[in-house]
């Protein structure tokens, strides 16, 4: 601690933005290998987070490897899910099991506060990122406590507080105005009839429906979620699934309940234009862009989490920059994570962990053509965004050099 | 699938046991067939270490517990694991040693030993509590040119260890390539050079040990006392004590002749090499490779009338290509196929960047090299090592050698753009108790042959996980077929049950326990 001349200023090695699993993976990471590490978030611990909560089994092995295995109040019931379900409009419906078994359905208020616990890093909860100065040997780093002002005093910050971009913003102030915001919200409901499997996550490619539709089991409730460009409104979008899942699955629920609504930046895993940070500042997790397809994107934030600590310990053991040595870590996570949504690769290669292509495969000849027909139909409700060109290319780019360019990087 | 699967309400929500891989709440059968790539999800919590480290220093044992000192042991040569201990400890004598052990089992307190730290999957990173730093017991204790052995203290490099020995016109008979690792680690773990194909690994060449048991009891070994002791503390990867004090047997020191063979195919140069293990064709022999289509199979004697027989009955049996002739090849190749220059051309500055590496005026003598200690431990680890160790191995026995390697050797494709493999034998000296749980696979007969796989990173870095993802997939090839490794334990320790089975590891795991009570010394290694 440093007395200033009014306030005291904390020093630390890393000072991590978030207390999600980017912030935990990445706080391990120093931790372990000695370096005092503090993480702030600006809600109190543990803290509500409105998501899906099923993890890839990628993301279990890591948190199992990592921080051990998952005590019961991190699970919501039930507390695993087999695998996904698709469904068409023209309601056939295809259904894959994960690679490896079942894989955790999360609570996230829990599991998140488990796993930033087990990570041995300090955390300043209540505390809100306000800003930043990158002075080249130290960051200097505020937050508002209590409605005091806090300061820290860091050799490297770690932005790992997803869709909030408070990081981003202090570091590119225009940046999350130029790029295209979904939002994407859930209600829960009271069961009266449902005939969805409930050890699935389900998921519907219909146009009609949004850009990401799904519903799964939650604790005796039916999620039933949405996704859509933000501009639209959330309850009438939610209706029309409700609805339609009634018409056409014959699923009745209660009364929604409990409306979560959260902002999401899809674009860049799809499109390779991931933000990383700058000089001591590094950027991880949701907020640098990564999301799995269906909108996973706990394993990739637990994954690059710890990519981003890990070039931070590098970069104290043997002094480099630390902007290089990250963007070179981090390539092994945007290959698999921009795989994920790559034509080429889901065509030719298998970059989900779900066999896709065998259940694909148990369809009639004709049944295949009609699913491949419908996705290809779904994917016109991304026009808008001009991402076609970009994905092909980039989709080229990595079939012939096996990798994304980072120089579309931020 | 190497998690024990139980149910949920067998279930613990602490840190997992030493011997089961964790298993949760989730499902049971999550991540089946998934494996494991890390092992160590916690710190050891500290509890009882004040009062340890105070009935140390009540014994004058030096406890250093820093942040900035304990820091400095965070990771090994692997790169991949880290941990911090609670504190280190130079070590400097056998009692010294003894006394830490005795407090540690009654006040339970993890102590992880630490030679040249030349472990690649965190075997000698402590995650929590001591780090016995054995590098303070560094000296050669005596000489016996009479009777050719050398009795050393275990925390010595082999380098110093060989430059007392070149004082006497002596040499050791076989260390691992690297030379900054230490006689007690080496012993520990097995030890590979060229010459081991004639020599055995450097832990066979041990006669006797001074071990500091478990629990702390300082005791003789070799192969006429306590013997029992002596087979479970060589390739015994620290589990069962802390070697102190080495007898080894040594030879006189002589220059040596290299030759060089060059193969195009990987399967025949494998198979050259397994002839001429086999048959005692050369005093040193191994494999390098620089690309598929450019082998190297390097063999050196240290006389001249090896080298005669050699040439008069074995090379026309080998496949392999003089350079000027390979050369020729490799240029019909290229030619034909221009779209590869990149490939010649990295072909070419390997070989003009290795060639005088590899005959270096300073250590030549009549066309002979007078140190291969340097030439090969220096050189080596200059072209193909990188700053980190990535190198996973394969052990295995002479029927599975070149499937094994080529199954490695797509692994490494697929990773890398470059790599090399190095690939060598390994003379059993009979069937020994050490050879058991260790990297000698369990079906080798007279010989085991073994390859390194390293990726040449350069530059380059890559994230953790894609390096681990590497090694386990060599790894998983090693439990696909039975095999063995050069170095486990540590994050490979949930592969000792998935290539060994239970029964041997069961065995040992209650050795260890009758051992070491408190399961103290070296944990998360192997059990």
């Amino acid at each position: 601690m440093v007395k200033g001349s009014s306030e005291e200023i904390r020093e630390v090695d890393a000072l991590i933005i978030g207390a999600g699993p980017a912030a935990a993976a990445c706080a391990k990471r120093l931790v372990d290998a000695g370096y005092e590490t503090v993480a702030l978030e600006r809600k109190a611990l543990p803290r509500h987070k409105a998501c899906s909560g099923i993890l890839s089994p990628r993301g279990h092995r890591f948190l199992i490897e990592n921080f051990g295995p998952l005590p019961k109040e991190t699970l919501h019931a039930p507390s695993s899910a087999d695998g996904v379900t698709f469904h068409f409009p023209s309601m056939l419906s295809v259904s894959m099991d994960f690679d490896g078994g079942p894989t955790p359905h999360l609570h996230r208020k829990y599991a998140d506060h488990w796993a930033m616990r087990r990570s041995g890093a300090e955390v300043h909860d209540r505390t809100e990122f306000t800003g930043l100065q990158d002075k080249g040997a130290r960051v200097d780093v505020t937050a508002r406590r209590d409605e005091r002002t806090v300061r820290y005093r860091a050799r490297r910050v770690i932005g790992a507080d997803g869709p909030g971009l408070s990081v981003v913003r202090a570091l590119y102030p225009d940046y999350a105005g130029r790029i295209p915001w979904f939002v994407v919200g859930q209600k829960f409901h009271a069961v009266i009839a449902c005939p969805l499997d409930d050890k699935y996550f389900h998921f519907w490619f219909h146009p009609e429906l949004g850009h990401y539709t799904w519903s799964h089991a939650r604790d005796g409730r039916q999620i039933v979620g949405v996704g859509f460009l933000k501009g639209d409104n959330f309850d009438v979008r939610h209706q029309r699934v409700v609805e339609y899942l009634e018409r056409k699955h014959h699923v009745k629920l209660g009364p929604a309940e409990s409306p979560e609504i959260v902002p999401a930046n899809f674009g860049p895993s799809l499109i390779n234009r991931y933000i990383f940070g700058k000089g001591n500042v590094l950027i991880t997790g949701q907020a640098a862009g990564f999301f799995n397809m269906i909108a996973e994107g706990m394993s990739c934030a637990l994954h690059s989490g710890a990519i981003a600590g890990e070039a931070a310990v590098e970069s104290f053991r043997n002094p480099a920059d630390v902007q290089r040595v990250y963007r070179g870590m981090i390539a092994s996570e945007v290959r698999r994570c921009s795989d994920q949504w790559n034509p080429l690769e889901i065509a030719f290669g298998r970059p989900h962990e779900a066999d896709l292509g065998g259940a694909l495969k148990k369809l009639k000849v004709r049944e295949r053509l009609g699913v491949l027909r419908e996705i290809l139909s779904f994917t016109k409700l991304y026009a808008p965004l001009n991402w076609g060109r970009q994905i092909i290319w980039q989709a080229v780019c990595r079939r012939i050099t096996g990798r994304y360019p980072p120089t579309r990087w931020l | 699938m190497n998690t024990t699967n139980v149910s949920s309400q067998a279930l613990s929500t602490e840190a997992p046991t030493q011997t089961a891989m964790p298993a949760d709440h989730v499902h049971p059968d999550s991540l089946k067939g998934i494996s494991r790539r890390q092992t160590n999800p916690a710190r050891w919590n500290g509890e009882g270490w004040d009062v340890f480290v105070g009935a140390l220093r009540a014994k004058n044992v030096e406890v250093r517990e820093k942040k900035q000192t304990c820091r400095v042991y965070a990771t090994d040569s692997g790169g991949l694991a880290y941990g911090m201990p609670h504190g280190v400890t130079l070590a400097v004598s056998a009692e010294q040693i003894s006394t830490i052990l005795k407090e540690a089992q009654t006040h339970r307190v993890p102590v992880t030993v630490k030679g040249g730290g030349l472990t690649t999957e965190g075997e000698s990173v402590a995650f929590g509590g001591l780090q016995l730093d054995m590098r303070g017991m560094n000296r050669v204790i005596s000489v016996d040119g009479k009777n050719m052995t050398v009795r050393t203290q275990a925390g010595i490099h082999w380098h110093t260890l060989a430059e007392v020995l070149r004082r006497d016109g002596l040499d050791y008979l076989s260390a691992p390539l690297n030379l900054t690792a230490s006689v007690g680690g080496t012993l520990a773990v097995g030890g590979i050079d060229i010459n081991s194909p004639r020599l055995g690994c450097s832990a066979d060449q041990a006669v006797s040990l001074q071990v500091v048991t478990p629990t702390g009891e300082i005791r003789e070994c070799s192969e006429s006392v306590d013997p029992e002791l002596f087979e479970r503390v060589l390739l015994g990867y620290g589990q069962f004590g802390v070697i102190t004090e080495a007898v080894m047997r040594v030879r006189k020191f002589t220059p040596i002749t290299m030759h060089y063979f060059y193969y195009g195919s990987l399967r025949d140069a494998l198979e050259d090499l397994q002839l001429l293990v086999r048959e005692d064709a050369a005093d040193y022999c191994g494999i390098l490779t620089i690309l598929d289509k450019a082998i190297n199979l390097l063999v050196a004697f240290d006389s001249d009338e090896r080298e005669r027989v050699f040439f008069e009955k074995w090379r026309n049996r080998i496949r392999g290509h003089g350079e000027p002739a390979f050369a020729l090849r490799m240029a019909r190749y290229y030619c034909l196929r221009p779209w590869r220059i990149g490939e010649a051309l990295y072909l070419l500055g390997r070989k003009r960047a290795l060639e005088p590496a590899f005959n270096p005026s300073q250590y030549m003598e009549n066309g002979k090299i007078v140190d291969r200690a340097v030439v090969f431990g220096n050189q080596v680890w200059k072209f193909w090592g990188g700053k980190q160790m990535v190198i996973p191995d394969l052990a295995v026995s002479a029927g599975k050698y070149v499937e094994a390697i080529e199954r490695g050797n797509a692994v490494c494709k697929k990773y890398f753009p470059r790599y090399t493999l190095y690939c060598t034998g390994i003379k059993l000296s009979g069937r020994r108790e050490r050879y058991e749980l260790s990297c000698i696979p369990p079906d080798a007969v007279d010989f085991a042959y073994g390859c390194e796989f390293e990726p040449i990173l350069g530059d380059t870095v890559y994230s953790r996980e894609y390096l681990q993802a590497f090694k386990n997939e060599i790894y998983d090839i090693g439990v696909d077929m039975k095999t063995s490794y050069y170095r486990f334990g540590g994050m490979m320790k949930g592969y000792v049950r998935r290539v060994f089975g239970d029964e041997p590891v069961d065995k040992h795991l209650a050795m260890k326990r009758a051992d070491d009570p408190a399961m103290i010394l070296n944990p998360d290694v192997i059990f």
